[in-house]
């Protein structure tokens, strides 16, 4: 069992998702956006970050990403990055997933999600913590 | 697609002009042969064929002039088009003309002066400038021909220049006779004049229809690009809702939320193949209007032989479970080439997710790479369903699927090969397919290197 906070501004996705994590008993937190996400990452400490890219801005995710990497208390947390962007960007995640400056996550998957899908990346980071 | 960009119009209609150039050079180079050899006229050679190495070597200057002008013309394309390269280049078809006239004037007056029919071949240098200048600068070519007909004539009957008498061909010496002189000269000008009129009337009519065929043309991007915009934005807005859609439909079907009675099963099931399907199709559109709309795709050097690989690779599963035999041959010349590598390794993929899925159990679907040169020719051949003959020019349009595929398979969503052929189209590459009903297919992909 673990604490994982999930920021995403689509509340249907989160509750697919929270759904599905609690069934494997996870505590699960929410964030709508970035900016309440970096607060709760920090007051809640939580062991994954399940984050969604498009959100406020185009690119918010990337933010968020990067300043929870460049914080020492909380720059192990494991990221994964969950978003539809490649469509609106054309960006190709795979050529550039080993540069950790540019998209500083753990792990990257495109939306929707399948479950079991979910659930396997979920504890493959959690336990390579 | 045709270039009508003005300034390289001019350019290939110039590249026309040395084409001719050389016709004339070896016109000229065989009437002196033959009015020294065989008609044994007396006449100064070796002025002529001075005359005859001055219109070769200046045309090897023309070519290296405008193979210059021409790269910068493609490289500033449209922006510079219209103002300063147009501008370089209007004036060496110009300058051209001009040296072209000077060059008759002189093969003339070496051949006879006045007594020279060829003298009327100028007409031809006035329909040249009345298609690639400007009416304005086709009437002063003209008059520059008429003033250059004028000098020339003039010296040689005041005795400044010496006459060659074209002895042989005429009769009397022409010229000194005023009135001959004048008729000719009467003749010659309104010949040039009415020439000029008649050929800028017609080449500024093809002119103004031109540019608005480039118009249309352009505003047709313009629209088309419109278009691949709003595609793109409403395919990603539903591509977000199915999205939620899925995420909270599948915990239901897995059972993560309780157990469901068959019925609740089936339904939930039937409505995750729906979004399914739909989330596929909306990828599909979304990647096709991407590839569109992108200005540029990321270039870089790969192994073709690694990417066909990986292509099969990828499909080899779903061919294995139907005993489908795959083979692949590569010639070993065949090293790295240019080009999108990700785009081009999924296109392949595609080409031989769709041969597997449209060709029988024991089927064998061959691979092969040659090296053709400056490029590489990819050869998908199957042992399928084949394609109906009347329909073969259409299943590379969007959303187009054959009749006979659809009965195999009753959803898809008839982009993939209208994605390959976008793909392959970035690449400057040529896609096409050969087959026959109930005989296979073959798919060839030319890519440059």
């Amino acid at each position: 069992m673990a604490k994982i906070l999930i920021i995403d501004d689509d509340p249907d996705i989160v509750e697919g998702m929270k759904v599905v994590l609690e069934s494997k008993q996870h505590q699960i937190s929410v964030a709508p956006n970035g900016k309440e996400g970096l607060k709760k990452v920090k007051e809640e400490r939580p062991d994954l970050i399940i984050l969604d890219v498009m959100m406020t801005t185009i690119n918010e995710g990337f933010e968020v990403a990067r300043d929870i990497k460049k914080h020492q208390k909380t720059k192990d947390i494991p990221i994964l990055m969950v978003t539809a962007i490649r469509d609106r960007t054309g960006l190709d995640f795979k050529g550039e997933a080993g540069d950790k400056d540019w998209l500083p996550v753990d792990d990257y998957c495109d939306k929707p999600l399948k479950p079991r899908e979910l659930i396997r990346k979920v504890e493959q980071l959690l336990s390579k913590k | 697609m045709e270039d009508l960009n003005p300034c390289t119009g001019l350019v290939e209609r110039l590249f026309w002009l040395i084409r001719l150039r050389w016709i004339a050079a070896a016109g000229v180079l065989l009437t002196i042969f033959l009015i020294g050899q065989v008609f044994k006229f007396q006449l100064p050679f070796f002025p002529l064929y001075i005359v005859v190495i001055f219109l070769v070597v200046s045309n090897i200057l023309y070519i290296r002039l405008l193979d210059r002008f021409a790269s910068v013309c493609k490289i500033f394309e449209p922006a510079m088009a219209d103002s300063e390269s147009f501008g370089i280049i209007n004036g060496i078809a110009n300058a051209q003309i001009t040296l072209d006239m000077l060059a008759l004037a002189a093969l003339i007056h070496f051949s006879g002066g006045i007594e020279n029919p060829f003298i009327f071949y100028s007409i031809f240098h006035m329909i040249i400038a009345s298609i690639l200048l400007s009416r304005r600068e086709s009437f002063l070519q003209a008059t520059f021909a008429s003033a250059l007909f004028i000098v020339v004539v003039a010296l040689e009957y005041l005795g400044a220049l010496p006459h060659y008498c074209l002895k042989g061909f005429i009769l009397v010496d022409l010229h000194r006779n005023l009135t001959y002189i004048g008729g000719i000269f009467f003749v010659f000008v309104t010949t040039l004049y009415i020439a000029v009129y008649m050929a800028t009337s017609i080449s500024i009519r093809l002119r103004q229809r031109e540019r608005s065929l480039r118009q249309t043309n352009e505003l047709l991007k313009e629209r088309d690009r419109a278009k691949s915009e709003y595609v793109l934005r409403v395919s990603h807005d539903i591509k977000e809702d199915l999205a939620a859609i899925q995420s909270c439909l599948e915990p239901v079907e897995v059972g993560i939320t309780g157990a469901l009675n068959p019925k609740q099963l089936d339904l939930i099931q039937r409505a995750v193949q729906r979004t399914t399907k739909l989330l596929f199709f909306v990828k599909a559109l979304l990647e096709i209007t991407r590839i569109k709309l992108s200005k540029e795709i990321k270039i870089d050097y790969f192994s073709f032989k690694e990417i066909v690989s990986e292509a099969i690779e990828q499909v080899s599963q779903k061919a294995a479970a139907k005993n489908i035999s795959l083979v692949f041959s590569v010639e070993p010349s065949i090293d790295r080439i240019r080009g999108a590598r990700e785009y081009l390794r999924e296109m392949i993929a595609n080409l031989l997710a769709n041969s597997v899925k449209y060709t029988p159990r024991e089927g064998r679907i061959s691979v092969s790479v040659a090296d053709k040169g400056n490029s590489i020719l990819l050869q998908i051949k199957d042992t399928g369903i084949g394609i109906p003959k009347d329909e073969l020019p259409k299943v590379f349009d969007e959303f187009y699927r054959a009749s006979n595929a659809k009965e195999i398979e009753r959803d898809g969503t008839g982009l993939g090969l209208s994605i390959a052929k976008q793909v392959i189209e970035r690449h400057k590459g040529k896609i096409w397919v050969e087959s026959e009903q109930g005989n296979g297919s073959t798919f060839y992909i030319m890519l440059p290197k």
